[in-house]
């Protein structure tokens, strides 16, 4: 039997593991799966890291051994507080989110649909996104306190302007040969922002919310950096004024999972919602 | 409305004196004194090189352009804006690619006021549709799941679920393979035989105006003007290498490339 022949019987049989696995090695060549390809890098820092902090080479108060690290996120979770932390910085860029992308939904609907609403409110909007979001703190402080208001107004601020832009502009770019169906089959203004332009501008929208989300963790980091007694945040200036650095090193590592999770669950619901749509 | 005693329905009157765009390089004259009475359950084609407005003429019938002098009626009544009593087919699908085949189809009918057809004879169309175009076993695919033919079919029946009177077709085979070209232009005739709408089609391939018209209208640019109107007396299905149609088709080209005014000189010359 030849070896076309014998893969076509392995593919008739619908079992492509086996036929990567019959398949000719490279003989002479270390092989290595694609999807690893990406940890060699960090597992090799990872590795350096450890043995130059366990050799004293790198001096353990300004950047402790991984296993250093690993063991503080193991005693704050042990004792109470890191769950406090999280829980609370986690809250604060849900609901400061929550805000800021219900507004960017409502602004950016409207400046897409209604050319009037966009003339009379893009302009403004634009000159406040060009001012730097972190620019506002202060304000924002004085306005509002160092309370909880403050830093959740900070937050919907940065998630604000991905998703207003994004959907005004994917509303208003939706394909004038669609929009050209719904005339033809007469549905009314209301059908045609439901039935044709919502579902045409969702994969953008979704990019709009998922990069809104991630400023949302960006501005998080900056609110509780400025003034916080509670958050993930707060930990990493516990960490500096105490001068742990296996504590503000362990903060990073929460707002990286924390960040990535969040990203990754807003992605799985994207990709939910856009069905079986061609990519 | 019910949809016996059709024979009589679908009667295209069309009378523009004038159709034009202007752009920033002036005004372009795209069509000037259209007069064309198209008969109930008539098959038409509409033949030109590119820019000789014969999509816009199509585009006007659809109600798409509003903007021209003169006037186009249905069944003795003036149209204005587009209206569920024409299918329109694009050459490019235009089907909505986050529904399935039935939602597709579905789509033709979401402007139509609720009273006017009860739920359950809306899904008894859509089905009867779907069925007629021959996908009854891909009701639940998406678009990009379907070849270039196949997605042509949804179109088709979603612009015929509303059960037109007339069916205005613009190049709708123009970017499919010839052979399935060659097959769309047969169902396309099988479809037309069973509905016996009236149908508009507009094409730059002579062939298929021969194969599918009843009569040809031969339109010629700048401006769109109508050059000659042809009728096509062979029985279908037709064959094309008949002689006759070799013929008819030979007139048309001859008619499309000869200079203006020498028409005759080119139809005396075979």
């Amino acid at each position: 039997m030849s070896t076309a022949e014998q893969n076509r019987r392995l593919v008739r049989k619908g079992s492509t593991a086996e036929l990567t696995a019959k398949a000719p090695k490279n003989i002479g060549r270390i092989h290595i799966p694609d999807r690893l390809l990406g940890w060699i890098i960090p597992v090799s820092v990872l590795l350096v890291w450890q043995l130059l902090a366990r050799l004293g080479v790198l001096p353990a108060n300004w950047l402790p051994a991984p296993t250093i690290v690993g063991q503080t996120i193991y005693q704050l979770t042990v004792a109470g507080d890191l769950l406090k932390h999280v829980g609370i910085t986690i809250a604060r860029v849900g609901v400061g989110f929550l805000l800021g992308a219900s507004a960017g939904t409502l602004f950016g609907g409207l400046t897409g649909y209604l050319p009037v609403a966009r003339k009379l409110l893009d302009p403004t909007l634009q000159a406040l996104r060009s001012v730097p979001s972190i620019a506002w703190v202060p304000l924002f402080l004085l306005w509002l306190g160092i309370g909880e208001t403050s830093k959740i107004t900070l937050i919907a601020l940065g998630a604000f302007f991905p998703v207003y832009l994004n959907l005004s502009l994917a509303m208003r770019h939706v394909d004038p040969k669609l929009l050209e169906v719904g005339k033809l089959y007469r549905l009314s203004s209301f059908q045609m922002v439901r039935r044709l332009i919502l579902p045409a501008a969702l994969p953008e929208y979704i990019v709009g919310l998922r990069s809104g989300l991630g400023l949302a963790w960006m501005f998080v980091v900056a609110a509780e950096l400025l003034g916080a007694s509670s958050g993930i945040g707060y930990l990493m200036v516990d960490g500096e004024m105490t001068g742990r650095a296996g504590v503000i090193l362990a903060s990073v590592i929460l707002f990286a999972i924390c960040g990535k999770t969040t990203d990754w669950m807003m992605n799985a619901a994207g990709r939910r919602l856009l069905g079986h749509r061609a990519r | 409305m019910v949809n016996n005693g059709f024979a009589q329905r679908g009667t295209v009157n069309i009378e523009i004196a004038r159709k034009a765009f202007s752009g920033s390089k002036g005004t372009l004259l795209a069509l000037k004194d259209i007069v064309l009475t198209i008969n109930p359950g008539e098959f038409v084609c509409i033949v030109g090189g590119s820019g000789c407005g014969k999509t816009t003429l199509l585009r006007i019938i659809a109600g798409l352009e509003t903007e021209y002098e003169g006037a186009v009626f249905l069944d003795g009544k003036k149209l204005i804006g587009t209206g569920l009593d024409r299918g329109v087919v694009f050459q490019e699908h235009r089907l909505l690619s986050w529904l399935t085949v039935h939602d597709n189809v579905a789509f033709g009918l979401a402007g139509l006021p609720p009273q006017e057809r009860s739920r359950k004879e809306r899904s008894r169309d859509i089905r009867h549709y779907i069925n007629l175009v021959g996908l009854d076993r891909f009701e639940y695919e998406y678009p990009h799941q379907l070849s270039g033919g196949m997605s042509q079919r949804v179109a088709v029946a979603r612009a015929l679920v509303g059960r037109p009177e007339v069916l205005l077709l613009d190049e709708p085979f123009a970017s499919l393979d010839a052979l399935t070209r060659m097959r769309m232009q047969q169902e396309i005739l099988r479809i037309w035989e069973a509905e016996r709408t009236t149908v508009v089609l507009v094409t730059h391939d002579i062939e298929e105006a021969v194969y599918l018209a009843d009569r040809v209208v031969i339109m010629s640019p700048q401006p769109g003007t109508i050059r000659n109107i042809l009728p096509v007396r062979l029985l279908r299905p037709r064959d094309r290498t008949d002689r006759e149609f070799v013929r008819i088709r030979k007139s048309i080209h001859d008619e499309l490339f000869a200079p203006r005014g020498m028409t005759h000189l080119a139809a005396d010359s075979f």
